[in-house]
């Protein structure tokens, strides 16, 4: 007997990932909250401990109205220019 | 892009044992499945004219497509007939649209199952059921779409519980969560014609559910009563939230409150108004949130939004109502939307049969 697989006959889009950091020392921090009860209260903690290990600062709070969907791009876009890394997460 | 060859996988030509094998792959979803026999499949196929390898939904988090002959071998898995697959075809089409948040409502805690209701004459046409238990058991095209449903976020998609499937108590919805609009008898448009559609042409509608909730009430004889023991469901405090909501009235209660001469559109801005619950109570079992508030009292707020009370939804469209089920019993439904607010809006498209 022949069966066909159940599974996706299309390939995988290509995900790519951002380079690793070299170093962290020093650098501008962003936030991304995502809107859920507590994200921002457990991201401003995160940070502080980028902040209080690593130098870091904190230079720009982003929000997004939808948890579960990708950021808006000119969001993204805006914040990458002002921040070396963004820091995300569920807050629930 | 291009897409690859199906694979074909050779297995004894035993069919207790492909069962089995098919178990032994993960391609089930607990209960056996018809194996997807390559001959089965191509009649599957048949009832689309468009090429197999039609992309007619992306998964954005994945990366992964769903073609119409992966559809097809998930559809045989699931018991479908050919004459089912358009119906099939055109909810993932619904899905697709970005208002649904496919990822969101797939890999949730929230234990989100996809609930289709068809519309229109293409449910009798194929057989659906849109009476007597009418959310099942019984009726082969709503078990097996539902079930179909289910076995492409599995099998296609990768939604694996507990892996990328993170719902924490699950919903039984998501083994099959399939009904048909109830026509006969049915005193208000259809949802089809509501939609737009021209007269003629069924639809399919997608809505992230995040449950069931029987709604009882025997003893009501107006639509006040009736559609307050509604609206008092859909403002528990469990349930309410910003989300959209969607309501079957039994025929019983339909016929309470059509009889009175209330629209649908009259019954959505009842129970817009009706379900809610004040901030202070809000407030008391935790669930209170200014942002929310805001989102349902600022700008753009719509007239029926009282002070002091947070509202299910946000307008009375956010409510959809229909008929369905059997003619005996004062047993109507709430289905709570999975998303607490915008995170995924029901979405609608016509089935095409292309045969």
């Amino acid at each position: 007997m022949q069966l066909y697989s159940p599974m996706s006959t299309t390939p995988k889009r290509a995900a790519i990932r951002a380079p690793a950091l070299a170093k962290i020392d020093g650098l501008r921090i962003g936030i991304l909250e995502n809107g859920k009860l507590n994200a921002e209260e457990m991201l401003n903690e995160v940070a502080a401990l980028f902040v209080q290990r690593h130098g870091c600062t904190v230079r720009t709070l982003a929000s997004k109205k939808n948890a579960s969907a990708p950021a808006p791009g000119n969001t993204l876009t805006s914040v990458a220019q002002e921040v070396d890394f963004l820091i995300t997460g569920l807050g629930d | 892009m291009a897409a690859l060859s199906p694979r074909i996988h050779e297995v004894p030509d035993d069919l207790l044992a492909a069962i089995d094998w098919c178990y032994e792959q993960g391609w089930t979803d607990g209960l056996p499945v018809v194996p997807p026999a390559v001959e089965r499949v191509k009649a599957m196929l048949a009832a689309d004219a468009r090429p197999a390898e039609t992309v007619i939904c992306k998964h954005p988090a994945t990366g992964l497509d769903l073609s119409l002959h992966a559809a097809a071998v998930n559809a045989v898995m699931a018991g479908c007939l050919p004459e089912h697959f358009p119906v099939l075809v055109a909810a993932y089409e619904a899905m697709d649209q970005e208002g649904f948040n496919f990822h969101g409502s797939t890999a949730s805690t929230g234990g989100s199952a996809p609930l289709l209701i068809v519309s229109g004459p293409y449910a009798d046409t194929i057989g659906m059921n849109s009476d007597v238990n009418l959310f099942g058991p019984g009726n082969r095209a709503n078990a097996t779409i539902g079930r179909a449903t289910r076995l492409i976020l599995r099998n296609v998609f990768q939604m694996l519980p507990g892996i990328s499937d993170k719902s924490t108590q699950g919903n039984p919805g998501k083994y099959s969560l399939c009904i048909a609009e109830r026509s006969r008898g049915n005193p208000w448009p259809l949802l089809c014609e509501a939609q737009g559609y021209p007269k003629g042409t069924s639809s399919v509608t997608c809505y992230a559910a995040g449950g069931f909730c029987n709604v009882e009430n025997h003893g009501g004889n107006t639509p006040e009563q009736v559609l307050g023991s509604v609206a008092d469901a859909m403002a528990n405090y469990g349930c309410i939230t910003l989300g959209q909501s969607v309501v079957i009235l039994a025929p019983e209660h339909m016929q309470i409150v059509a009889d009175a001469g209330w629209s649908r559109e009259r019954a959505q801005h009842f129970l817009f108004s009706a379900a809610k619950r004040s901030v202070e109570g809000m407030t008391d079992v935790g669930k209170y949130r200014d942002r929310e508030y805001e989102t349902q009292h600022g700008i753009g707020a719509h007239a029926l939004a009282e002070k002091g009370y947070i509202h299910r939804g946000l307008n009375p469209e956010d409510i959809l109502i229909t008929m369905g089920g059997g003619d005996a019993g004062g047993h109507s439904c709430f289905l709570p939307s999975w998303s607490r607010g915008r995170g995924s809006i029901m979405q609608h498209k016509p089935i095409t049969v292309r045969s």
